[in-house]
Parts: structure tokens; C-alpha cells; sequence
């Protein structure tokens, strides 16, 4: 079992966190100046850039278009120097291979779920994220920044998006411990790995995805601790997003240290 | 100086909806109005009704067109049929991109609609107000009308590439070759006259 490595017997994980603490959370609204909304995401070393544009008119086909609401297409991408995490034979494809592609669907769910899409008829609005760095939890992060980047493009939400990982490290002296937010070493010891998103910080789950087997029992602790890790994301990107406010005292943004 | 606005993000709940109605910016859900902006909270008093609570942003997100505004389009090209055009601003407000439109033969004028030619009513790079009647469906563009006296043709260019001047409601004339052209000409209100 991965127990070993993922909590030591005093309690802590590999990189010094205890097992309910997230990673250092940086973030910042409106980074690229052509897009309607842009905004990038730090956890931990894994760093994304999302930009949206839109909404503006449908174009490509338009029979694709739902005549009620607006058309999301979401590209997910990875850099050619984001590494990965794990090992990989190939370097990232740069957004045409099944893993983006899948990530771009998965996206895709979440935001249609959050975008008020009936105020924005026959219009369409774009969604591309990039991950600059990979280190665990591109998926979350990448559903992060894109709800950042609509709050700065104006798009009408429910509430933000945000999103968290969990897993399950089973020590062999003691109870089973649900760990917040994995990074890539925690991802790749092959335990499973829970991802959700949560909209409006409402108790409502818009994603819910899970790799590798879960015990039926084990569930409920990685849910908690998942939602937990929902919870404390979005306390810092409320922050953010009030910081941001161009009327507010803080005119100049200092780069968040 | 101003007490500063608050500040709200989305998903905000700002108050029932007995206290205050739902503005821009704003969607309601279970008898309670929540924000749907990044932005500044306005609160409009209303005399005899609920207050309107609305969230504003400085830079506006992407106006688009929709059914009954007034849209300034230019022409790009004409057909037998139709005119396509590219919408350029709603009321007064510019589009970042612009929206493909069609104006199609009998949404030229109101009466005698099947004597119309629309070689007669626009030309391609002509300025044109125009109503927008419908948002198309899966295979058309934005639907947009003339059909009223105050749309239409608002600056053209002659052959010699002079702005013309209009002279009644179905002719242009050159002011430097004298010759009259015919276009669907959009009557000018009271208001914007220079006297």
C-alpha cells in the first residue's frame, strides 16, 4: 500500500502539509489585456492561465448553437514545458490529444451549470485554459480559473466555480485519512483521487469525477474533505475577486507574495 | 466624497425579493435576489415601486443585439433577395465584434413591399439604421427590418465617392456631380437637425 510515503507517522504529508491543508493559493483577474476576461491560478506549483472571450457571435457552425442560450466551447491545453507529474513518453500535444480533450468536456459540464447561458441567445463564448505547470489537480485548477476568468469577462454566473481534490491515504498503524488537495507525488501513488467542483458555494456538486477504486465506506471522508478543499479555495479567490474591484482603495495590485 | 459602493461577486445574496426588484446583473432564486456580476451594487429608488437593485460593472460585457432594438449596421453586400450587413452598434453602444445581420426584401419597406429592389435601396458600404425582428435560427443570421420611416439609409457614398445628401425618402443626391441615386432613406428625427 502507498500508505508509507503519503502520511508519516506524526501526522504529516511528503511536502510538510498536514492532511486538511491546501496548498498556497495565488491568484490574479484580468492578466491578458485582448481577452474579454482572463485570469491565472497558482496551487501549489501547478499553474494555469484561463482566458475568455465572448460573448460574441456564434461562429463555425451555426446549427450547433442552442437557440436559448449561449454556445460554450472550452479547449483545454497543457504546455510543451509543463512536465506532467508523472513520467510521460510524449511531451504534452499542446490540447488535440484525449486527455485534454476530456478534461475540455468535463470542463465544458461545470460551466454550463454556472453560466446564466438564457441571457446570451445565439452568442457564444469561449473558454481556453492552459496549464503552464503541472503538479497535481490540473483538472480543479483549471475549473478555478476558468470561473475567475468569467467573474473578469462580465459573463453572468450563478456563483464561482470552484473546485478541490482528495484522496485516501491508508497508513498500515492506523485509521484510513482523507487527504486535501493532491499533488502530483500523492497522485501518482496510485491511490484514488477524487475531483469536485462546487458553484455559489452552495452544498451542490456540479463535477464529480473519481479515478482509481474507492471502498463504499471510505467515500463519505473523501467527500468531506473534498468540499473542505472547495470551501477554503473559495474563501481565498473571494478574496481575489473583491481585491480586484477597480473602485476599491487598493488601486495598485501588488503581486500577491 | 462618495460613501464607497459595495462590492459583490456572484452568487451573492443581496436581498429578498420583497424589499427590491431584480435588476441587471441580477437573478433571483427561492424568493431571494443574488448577484450574477463581479461588480458594484446600485440600488435606484423607484417612487411608487420596489427599489431596483442592480449590479454594475465599468467596462460592459458584450451588448448583444436583441429582438426590437434599433442597430446601426453597415451593408457588405446585396442580393436580389436580401442584404447582408454587419452590425456595428446597438442604440449607441459599439459592438467589440461585430454581428453578421440580413436584411431580407419585403423587410425593406412597409408598403409595396413585392415592387421593391433592393438594387434601388442599398448599396454595399452604405451606413443603414435597421430594427432587429429576429435572432434567426440554425441557418440565418440576425433578421433585421427597415420598415418604418425612421429606418434606413443614413449616409451613403455616391459613385464619384462623395457623402450624399438625402432629398426625399427613396433618393440620395452627389452635392459635387448632381446625381440623384435612389436609396431607401431613413427620415431624419427632429431632434438631430441643425437648424
Amino acid at each position: 500500500m502507498a500508505g508509507l510515503e503519503l502520511v508519516s507517522d506524526a501526522g504529516f504529508r511528503a511536502d510538510g502539509r498536514r492532511p486538511d491543508e491546501l496548498r498556497k493559493v495565488r491568484a490574479r483577474l484580468g492578466v491578458l489585456a485582448r481577452a474579454d476576461g482572463s485570469a491565472y491560478l497558482e496551487q501549489g506549483n501547478t499553474k494555469v492561465l484561463a482566458a475568455v472571450y465572448g460573448p460574441h457571435e456564434v461562429r463555425g457552425s451555426r446549427s450547433k448553437a442552442p437557440p436559448d442560450r449561449a454556445l460554450l466551447c472550452c479547449r483545454c491545453s497543457s504546455a510543451p514545458f509543463a512536465g506532467g507529474g508523472e513520467r510521460r513518453r510524449r511531451p504534452p500535444q499542446g490540447g488535440g490529444d484525449r486527455r485534454s480533450g476530456e478534461r475540455a468536456l468535463l470542463l465544458r459540464g461545470v460551466l454550463e451549470g454556472a453560466v446564466l447561458g438564457q441571457l446570451y441567445p445565439r452568442s457564444q463564448i469561449d473558454v481556453h485554459v492552459q496549464v503552464l505547470q503541472a503538479d497535481g489537480g490540473e483538472l480543479g485548477a483549471s475549473v478555478s480559473a476558468a470561473g475567475l476568468a468569467l467573474q473578469d469577462a462580465g459573463v453572468a454566473l450563478r456563483g464561482p466555480v470552484v473546485a478541490g481534490s482528495a484522496g485516501l491515504a491508508e497508513p498500515p498503524a492506523g485509521p484510513p485519512v482523507a487527504l486535501s488537495d493532491l499533488s502530483a507525488a500523492e497522485e501518482a501513488a496510485g491511490g484514488p483521487r477524487l475531483v469536485v467542483a462546487t458553484v455559489a458555494g452552495s452544498g451542490q456538486l456540479a463535477l464529480c469525477q473519481l479515478s482509481a477504486r474507492l471502498h463504499q465506506e471510505r467515500l463519505r471522508p473523501v467527500l468531506d474533505a473534498a468540499q473542505a478543499a472547495c470551501r477554503g479555495l473559495h474563501a481565498v479567490l473571494d478574496g481575489v475577486v473583491r481585491a480586484s474591484d477597480p473602485l476599491g482603495d487598493t488601486r495598485t495590485l501588488p503581486w500577491p507574495q | 466624497m462618495a460613501p464607497p459602493a459595495r462590492y459583490c461577486v456572484p452568487g451573492e445574496r443581496l436581498c429578498s425579493t420583497e424589499e427590491a426588484t431584480a435588476g441587471s446583473g441580477t437573478y433571483t432564486r427561492h424568493g431571494f435576489i443574488f448577484s450574477s456580476l463581479a461588480g458594484c451594487l446600485e440600488r435606484k429608488n423607484e417612487d411608487n415601486e420596489l427599489p431596483v437593485v442592480s449590479v454594475v460593472r465599468d467596462s460592459e460585457s458584450q451588448l448583444l443585439p436583441n429582438v426590437g432594438a434599433v442597430v446601426t449596421c453597415k451593408v457588405c453586400s446585396i442580393n436580389s433577395r436580401f442584404a447582408k450587413v454587419h452590425i456595428l452598434y446597438v442604440g449607441s453602444t459599439p459592438l467589440k465584434s461585430t454581428f453578421r445581420g440580413t436584411i431580407r426584401r419585403e423587410d425593406i419597406r412597409a408598403t409595396e413591399k413585392d415592387k421593391v429592389e433592393v438594387y434601388k435601396s442599398f448599396r454595399p458600404s452604405d451606413i443603414v439604421l435597421a430594427k432587429v425582428i429576429s435572432l434567426g435560427d440554425a441557418q440565418s443570421n440576425y433578421l433585421l427590418s427597415t420598415a418604418e420611416n425612421e429606418l434606413g439609409v443614413v449616409v451613403a457614398r455616391s459613385e464619384a465617392g462623395v457623402q450624399m445628401v438625402p432629398i426625399s425618402w427613396c433618393e440620395m443626391q452627389c452635392p459635387r456631380t448632381h446625381t440623384k441615386e435612389f436609396r431607401k432613406v431613413a427620415r431624419v428625427q427632429p431632434q438631430f437637425l441643425q437648424t
